[in-house]
C-alpha cells in the first residue's frame, strides 16, 4: 500500500513537556497494573509464520491473552526477533523500546535520546510480520514507557511495543477474543498524525471549534431537550409538520424520540446529527416511547431543507 | 512467597464470589450490533453507553485496559456507589449505543491517570467517562472498519476472567512506575491551568425552510411542496414555484441547494429566488427550527 504521510526522521524532536506527558498518559494499559498478577511462565506466544516474504494486504493473526489481560502478539521487524508487542485499542500511536528499535534496526545507535524516558523520537519500521501478514511502513515512537517495562517484569517477559491507532487505521481490524486471533484488510483511509497535530492544538488558540449539523434531507420534525436529564430515555417530539415523512409514518407530537437510525437520541443535537448521514429516500428506522411503549416506525425522509 | 499465597487466597475468595453465569447471555449470542463511535483527536475511539438505564456517557475503547473502569465523577453522576470492602464495584446493566446489553458486571471505580490527563487539557475534544477494556471487549468480536461510522460488535459465548485484584497491604503503594504516572494526571490539571483547557467542540444545528424539493429543470429545481406553518410557508412560497437562487446563489441541482444552506441557524435571514409562471419573485425567509 502506498505510504499515506511522510514522517520526520528519527532525530527530529518535536516533543513539547506537555506531548510528552500526553504519550505516557494516553498510553495507559489500564491501572490494574498496581496489581502484580502471578507470574506467568514466558509461555511462547503463537509462532510467526514463516509465510509473509510478500506483503500481504490482509492477514490472520494470533495472539496471546497475558494474565494483565492484554492481548500480546509476537512479531518480526524487519526480519529480526521475536518481539512481543501488546496490541492496544486505545492507544493512539504505535511506539517501541530502545531495545527492540536498536535490534530492529528501526534507529541507529547513535541516534540522539532525551533523558526523559529515552525517548528517540518518531522512526518508521520498514516490516512488521505478524501472523501470516507483512505491513509495511509502520510509524512508530521510540520510547522507553515506564509501564511496559514494569509489566514486563511482573509478567518476567520481556515487552518490545505497543500497537496503536497508527497501525489499525489502516485496516478493516476483527478482534475474536474467543478464537484468540485478529483479522486484518487494508483499506485506503486517512491516518492521522498525532505527533504532528497535537503540538499544533495544544500551541494553538483557546477557542472552541464549531460544527453544523446540517440534515440530509427533509423529515418534518421538530424535537426538544430532553426533560430527565441522565435518566431520560430520548428528547421530546415538539411537533410533526403536516404531510411530511415523518407524519406519514405515524409520529405524534409527545412521542419521546429515543433512536434514529440506531443512533440514540439523547439531545437535539443527537437526533441532528444522526440525520446528517442519511440521504433522501432512505428507508429510516426510528424508535420512540409513546404511553411508556416502545414503537419502531419506518421513516422515509424527502429530498428538501 | 507469602504475598503471593495471599494473592491466591483473594483469587479464590473472589472466584467463589463470582456471580452465576448470566441466564440471559445465551439469548444473545451470534446477535450482531452496530455501534456508532467517534474517532477523538487524540486518537481514541469513543462509543456511548449508559450505565444502569442514565447516560448517556462517552466510553473509550481500550483493548489495553484490562476491565471496565468508571471514572468517580461518572459514578456519582448515575448514584453508582463505590464498594468500600472490594476492588470491583458491580454494576447491574451497561447499555451500549448500538443496541447491545450486558448485565451483572464488575467495574472499577477510578479515575486512570490518563483520563485525568487528557480531560484535564480538553484534548480529546469530548470528555471521556471512562474505558471499556478486556472485561467487557472480550464478550464480542469486535469489528473496526476506519472507513465507516460504526464497528460491528457480535456477541460471543465467552465469559472473560476478571483480572487480578491489586494486593496492596496496607502501607503499599502501587509499584513506583505506577506512582510516577499517577502524577501525570496532576500535571496535566497544572498544564491546563497554566496553558488554557482546549474547549469542546461546539455543535450547531441547521435552520429549516420547509420546502420539499423535486425534478431539476430549465436552471433551479421545482418545489414539490410547501410544509404548512413553516417559514417557506409564512414567505409566501408557493409548491409549483421554481427554485433558482437561494442565498444570492444559483441553485441547479437539490446537491447544491443543500451544500447552500449548510450553515444556516434558526433566526438567519434567507432570500431566494423562485419563478412562478413568466413571474420572477424575491422572497426572504426567517429560518426556522426543525429538520
Amino acid at each position: 500500500m502506498a505510504p499515506i504521510m511522510t514522517l520526520p526522521r528519527c532525530t527530529r524532536f518535536r516533543f513539547t513537556a506537555p506531548l510528552v506527558v500526553f504519550v505516557l498518559a494516553a498510553v495507559g494499559l489500564g491501572s490494574v497494573l498496581a496489581a502484580a498478577p502471578p507470574a506467568a511462565p514466558a509461555a511462547p506466544a503463537a509462532k510467526a509464520s514463516a509465510k509473509g516474504k510478500t506483503s500481504e494486504p490482509r492477514g490472520t493473526v494470533p495472539f496471546e491473552m497475558l494474565a494483565t489481560n492484554h492481548m500480546v502478539v509476537r512479531t518480526k521487524i524487519n526480519g529480526k526477533g521475536p518481539f512481543d508487542l501488546i496490541f492496544d485499542v486505545g492507544a493512539p500511536i504505535t511506539l517501541l523500546t530502545n531495545k527492540a528499535s536498536l535490534e530492529s534496526g528501526t534507529i541507529k545507535a547513535d541516534a540522539p535520546r532525551s533523558f526523559l524516558f529515552a525517548i528517540r523520537g518518531e522512526s518508521e519500521v520498514k516490516r512488521l510480520e505478524m501472523g501470516n501478514m507483512t505491513a509495511k511502513d509502520v510509524p512508530v515512537i521510540v520510547l522507553d514507557h515506564p509501564l511496559l517495562k514494569a509489566m514486563g517484569e511482573m509478567l518476567n517477559r520481556p515487552l518490545d511495543g505497543i500497537i496503536g491507532y497508527t497501525f489499525f487505521a489502516r485496516y478493516r481490524t476483527t478482534i475474536d477474543y474467543q478464537a484468540k486471533t485478529m483479522t486484518f484488510e487494508a483499506v485506503d483511509a486517512p491516518v492521522r498524525n498525532l505527533m504532528k497535530d497535537l503540538p499544533d492544538r495544544l500551541a494553538g488558540p483557546r477557542v472552541a471549534r464549531h460544527r453544523m449539523l446540517a440534515p440530509g434531507a427533509l423529515w418534518g420534525l421538530n424535537v426538544g431537550e430532553p426533560v430527565d436529564g441522565l435518566d431520560s430515555p430520548g428528547i421530546p417530539i415538539l411537533s410533526v409538520l403536516a404531510d411530511s415523512p415523518a407524519a406519514r409514518a405515524g409520529l405524534k407530537p409527545g412521542d419521546i424520540l429515543t433512536t434514529l437510525d440506531g443512533r440514540w437520541t439523547s439531545s437535539i443535537d443527537d437526533a441532528y446529527a444522526a440525520a446528517v448521514g442519511i440521504a433522501p429516500g432512505r428507508d429510516t428506522a426510528v424508535v420512540v416511547l409513546r404511553d411508556g411503549k416502545e414503537l419502531t416506525v419506518t421513516v422515509r425522509p424527502v429530498a428538501g431543507l | 512467597m507469602n504475598r503471593r499465597l495471599s494473592r491466591l487466597g483473594l483469587l479464590l475468595a473472589l472466584a467463589a464470589l463470582a456471580p452465576a453465569p448470566d441466564a440471559n447471555r445465551d439469548r444473545h449470542v451470534g446477535a450482531s450490533y452496530q455501534v456508532p463511535y467517534r474517532l477523538t483527536d487524540t486518537n481514541h475511539f469513543l462509543v456511548r453507553v449508559r450505565l444502569n438505564g442514565k447516560g448517556p456517557f462517552n466510553f473509550l475503547v481500550d483493548t489495553g485496559a484490562p476491565a471496565l473502569y468508571v471514572a468517580t465523577e461518572t459514578a456519582r453522576k448515575v448514584g453508582l456507589e463505590p464498594a468500600k470492602d472490594t476492588f470491583w464495584t458491580p454494576l447491574d446493566r451497561l447499555d451500549f449505543e448500538g443496541g447491545a446489553t450486558l448485565t451483572d458486571l464488575k467495574a472499577r471505580v477510578e479515575d486512570p491517570f490518563q483520563l485525568v490527563g487528557m480531560n484535564a487539557l480538553g484534548l480529546p475534544g469530548a470528555s471521556i467517562d471512562g474505558i471499556l477494556g478486556f472485561t467487557v471487549l472480550a464478550r464480542f468480536r469486535l469489528e473496526l472498519d476506519p472507513t465507516r461510522d460504526r464497528m460491528t460488535w457480535t456477541r460471543l459465548d465467552y465469559e472473560p476472567r476478571d483480572p487480578p485484584v491489586p494486593d496492596r497491604r496496607p502501607g503499599d503503594g502501587p509499584p513506583p512506575e505506577l506512582q510516577a504516572m499517577n502524577l501525570l494526571g496532576p500535571v496535566a490539571k497544572f498544564a491546563a491551568a497554566l496553558m488554557g483547557k482546549q474547549p469542546e467542540e461546539e455543535l450547531h444545528p441547521r435552520g429549516f425552510l420547509g420546502l420539499e424539493l423535486g425534478e431539476e429543470a430549465e436552471g433551479g429545481i421545482r418545489i414539490d411542496r410547501v410544509l404548512p406553518e413553516t417559514p417557506a410557508a409564512k414567505a409566501g412560497v408557493q409548491a409549483g414555484d421554481q427554485l433558482v437562487r437561494l442565498l444570492d446563489r444559483d441553485v441547479k441541482s437539490v446537491k447544491a441547494a443543500l451544500g447552500t444552506v449548510d450553515e444556516i441557524r434558526p433566526g438567519d435571514q434567507v432570500p431566494l429566488t423562485v419563478r412562478r409562471g413568466s413571474e420572477t419573485r424575491e422572497l426572504t425567509l426567517t429560518a426556522g427550527e426543525g429538520f
